[in-house]
């Protein structure tokens, strides 16, 4: 397998993309101040990761929900594969051309667009080659199974970190262990220690953040809710690229002031709010704009994301970094709602998610790619049934603008606006 | 005498027939309701990282769930686990929301792979049986892994305890290791019997036999497999094809497929399949002294690897090992739609593959295909295409 030069890869148009929205939203007053932080947030990460091998850096490639505060505390550069993968599908709408990279590999249309396009985008050369790649099997198969070509395809070493699938003493102590080593396996292949204290000052912030996240969840629970539709993601991308970093903290500080103010005024992130919908695994990330739309016509606003922006309670310690950067991997929404076995009180948290946040109904983004989150799909639509919620299903593609035009789910929602209203 | 491999050598192989049965009947095996008649349990389980010799030993009969041996209407499977898991798990939930596997008394999984562990979550939500466990697989092979694996079948040895209200002594653990072994080393005798350039056993008849394998009490089959081997010693039938084949992928455990490749004259001589190869491969190797758990626990990890398994090195080492071992021509892929663990081993394989000059047919399947039309035209070229390497 060969792959081209990677100096035309697409991050600057990716740096130059945020840059572009941070100009219009400065030209707009009424832009919150918490969008142009985003902006900025996104825009140094990626600018770090463009200077990286200029500035003598060494670049780590990994996948989503891992640890990277690790990866800070060695002052390593991370690149979240499918978080760029998506920014480049978001920004540039180079899903086709990337999409097919990966099929050209020989990835069947089974596995999901995140990793397919993932594998495609190293193949042109569109991302840095990494200096590592790091894997792990949260939360499903396609995770679990990207590193191997990635390393073939860039010529780099890997680490992949085995997640145990329940939570035991002995389970919790292989995560660690696990961890370690893979910062052995860093220091070997970057030069670079491992500096403690920092990764302790990094789980007092994350700490922090987490106490940050679970505040808005609270803020939203208002009705009005004050959270807009096309935030969702970009609640998401804060822990998934900078975890318990000051431009993550300073982001959702400001958010939260923000949406504390508006609960204070009784605004709404729609007016007059009408539905009051819980969304189910994550909608296609090219329709943010539209559901943000769409929203606003009908006055619906997405106000809980079980699977996606439930962090657990509990608290970090500082004093033991690593158990706690382990810890906090178990606190993850996405790992306690969709990885392990279906418990009890998971499906219970659905359902109380459902009174607490006073929901309508919800909508379920049947991702064809994502077996594991499908395969709930019936389930959590009869226990939600049972508490009066109904639920549509939506089958979807979240990087793949082919599988289903804006036209024929804007219909859908539609139908779905109108069975709530006859409620 | 040799024989073209489309001919049957059923009406030959006496021994064949009983194996036959067993399937045919399934899951409503005289077997099971004996097993039942007699007061005892029997447990189903999935996937090859559930260590049976711990259900055995506590005098319960393993049974493997997997779905009929043939395709099927999944309406209910589709249903439940949507049309996006593989069409192995949707066959088994299928079975099982219609009841066929009321008998069971337990249920036991790994965390495998998305598919498995989602049909766990499934039928503890929506199919009464009276056990449950799953237990956590670690990816990797390392010394730790084993540690944890190890806590793993410990823990699930005491649930299992706990339930039955009765301790599962070293002895009987110890026991069900060897009658386990003897099945693993009968079917390795099979096997060896296959690398001969005109084997006396063709490549779906041996898929009948493996079928049966995890559908009834090992006891049984050990004999029934001896006796076979027997009558395979003595019999002078030679099968031929036009090349050798190997058949490699998701799980798979219809004999109609491997027939369909057969029918074309392609001679299956092996495969690297969790119903075949990687069931049997690796024996429980007990030190003088050493806890028979810790061995248990230690085959089942580092057993012939799944897809699994990280690094995938070791799977593919064994695959090319075997290409050697039983001088296949061919490599036949057959990966069901959706099973993500195989799916994205496939480019990696195919390239390790053309390293040593093995050509690799790529098939997308569903589970229990008969392997008719278009795979059967694909296959067809696959053979002509190697004939025409070796003139
Ligand atoms: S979309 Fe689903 S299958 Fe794909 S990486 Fe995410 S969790 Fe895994
Ligand atoms: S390995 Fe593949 S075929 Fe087997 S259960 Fe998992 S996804 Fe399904």
């Amino acid at each position: 397998m060969k792959v081209p030069d990677t100096k035309g890869n697409k991050i600057n148009a990716i740096i130059r993309a945020c840059r572009i929205i941070t100009r219009m939203n400065q030209a707009n007053p009424d832009t919150p101040k918490s969008e142009a932080l985003y902006y900025q947030m996104l825009s140094s990460y990626y600018t770090r990761l463009r200077n990286a091998h200029d500035e003598g850096g060494f670049i780590a490639a990994h996948t989503v929900f891992f640890p990277s505060e690790i990866l800070y505390a060695m002052d390593i550069v991370p690149m979240h594969t499918e978080m760029t993968t998506w920014m480049m599908a978001l920004f540039l709408g180079e899903q086709a051309e990337i999409l097919s990279a990966g099929a050209e590999l020989g990835l069947v249309p089974e596995i999901c667009s995140p990793h397919r396009g993932l594998a495609g985008a190293f193949a042109l050369g569109a991302l840095p080659r990494p200096d590592a790649m790091l894997w792990s099997n949260l939360i499903c198969d396609n995770t679990a199974k990207s590193g191997e070509l990635i390393m073939e395809l860039t010529k780099c070493p890997g680490f992949f970190l085995d997640h145990p699938f329940q939570r035991s003493e002995a389970e919790d102590k292989y995560l660690v262990s696990e961890l370690e080593d893979m910062i052995d396996f860093l220091e070997e292949k970057s030069g670079q220690k491992m500096d403690w204290d920092k990764l302790s000052e990094i789980v007092q912030k994350m700490d922090h953040q987490m106490e940050l996240l679970r505040e808005i969840g609270e803020l939203r629970k208002a009705v009005p809710s004050p959270f807009p539709n096309r935030g969702f993601l970009q609640l998401l991308t804060v822990d998934y690229l900078c975890p318990g970093q000051p431009e993550a903290i300073a982001y959702l500080e400001t958010l939260r002031d923000e949406l504390a103010e508006k609960v204070r005024e009784g605004k709404g992130a729609v007016s007059p709010e009408r539905f009051r919908l819980m969304t189910l695994f994550v909608p296609p990330m090219y329709l943010m704009g539209f559901l943000e739309k769409i929203g606003q016509e009908y006055g619906a606003v997405s106000v809980v994301e079980p699977l996606f922006t439930r962090w657990a309670e509990g608290k970090l310690d500082p004093s033991r970094p690593l158990e706690s950067v382990a810890r906090k991997t178990a606190m993850i929404p996405e790992r306690r709602s969709m990885y392990g076995p279906l418990s009890q009180e998971v499906l219970q948290d659905l359902i109380d998610c459902a009174e607490q946040y006073k929901v309508d109904g919800a909508v379920y983004w049947a991702f064809m790619g994502c077996r594991h989150t499908c395969a709930t799909v019936k389930l959590f639509k009869d226990l939600l049934n049972e508490v009066d919620v109904p639920v549509m299903t939506i089958d979807c593609d979240i990087v793949d603008p082919t599988i289903n035009s804006e036209a024929e789910i804007r219909e859908k929602m539609e139908q779905f606006f109108e069975m709530l209203e006859d409620r | 005498m040799v024989i073209d491999v489309t001919q049957t050598t059923a009406g030959q192989l006496k021994t064949l027939g009983r194996f036959r049965q067993i399937n045919d009947t399934f899951p409503r095996t005289e077997q099971i309701r004996e097993h039942k008649n007699q007061g005892k349990k029997v447990f189903g389980w999935l996937c090859t990282y559930v260590p049976e010799e711990i259900i055995h030993a506590a005098g319960i009969l393993p049974v493997r769930v997997t779905g009929y041996s043939q395709e099927m209407e999944l309406e209910d499977g589709n249903a439940y686990l949507y049309i996006n898991n593989c069409s192995f798990s949707r066959s088994c939930l299928q079975m099982g929301l219609r009841g066929e596997y009321e008998f069971l008394d337990g249920m036991v999984a790994g965390s495998t792979c998305d598919g498995a562990r989602r049909l766990f979550d499934l039928w503890q939500h929506y199919i009464k049986t009276p056990f449950y466990h799953i237990l956590t697989v670690p990816r990797k092979y390392t010394e730790k892994a084993h540690g944890l694996y190890y806590q793993q079948v410990v823990q699930f040895k005491e649930h299992l305890e706990e339930f039955l209200s009765q301790k599962i002594a070293d002895e009987q653990l110890r026991h069900s290791i060897e009658v386990y072994n003897q099945a693993r080393v009968l079917l390795k005798q099979l096997y060896e019997l296959r690398k001969a350039d005109t084997p006396p056993i063709s490549g779906a008849e041996t898929m009948e036999v493996l079928n049966t394998s995890f559908h009834m009490p090992k006891e049984t089959f050990n004999q029934w497999l001896k006796e076979l081997l027997d009558e395979l010693g003595k019999s002078s039938n030679r099968h031929q094809g036009r090349a050798r084949l190997m058949v490699v992928g998701s799980v798979m455990n219809n004999p109609e497929f491997i027939k369909s490749i057969e029918a074309q004259r392609g001679l299956v001589v092996t495969d690297e399949l969790c119903t075949s190869t990687r069931y049997w491969s690796d024996p429980v190797v007990l030190a003088e002294g050493q806890s028979p758990v810790k061995a248990i626990s230690r085959r089942y990890l580092s057993n012939f690897p799944c897809a699994r398994m990280v690094p995938s090195d070791e799977r593919f080492r064994r695959i090319l090992n075997l290409v050697k071992e039983f001088k296949v021509d061919g490599v036949v892929s057959q990966i069901i739609r959706y099973c993500v663990p195989y799916a994205h081993d496939l480019p990696l394989l195919r390239d390790r593959l053309k390293d040593i000059g093995v050509p690799m047919l790529a098939l997308d399947v569903e589970y229990g295909t008969s392997g008719s039309g278009q795979i059967q035209t694909r296959v067809q070229a696959f053979l002509e295409m190697l004939e025409a390497r070796k003139r």
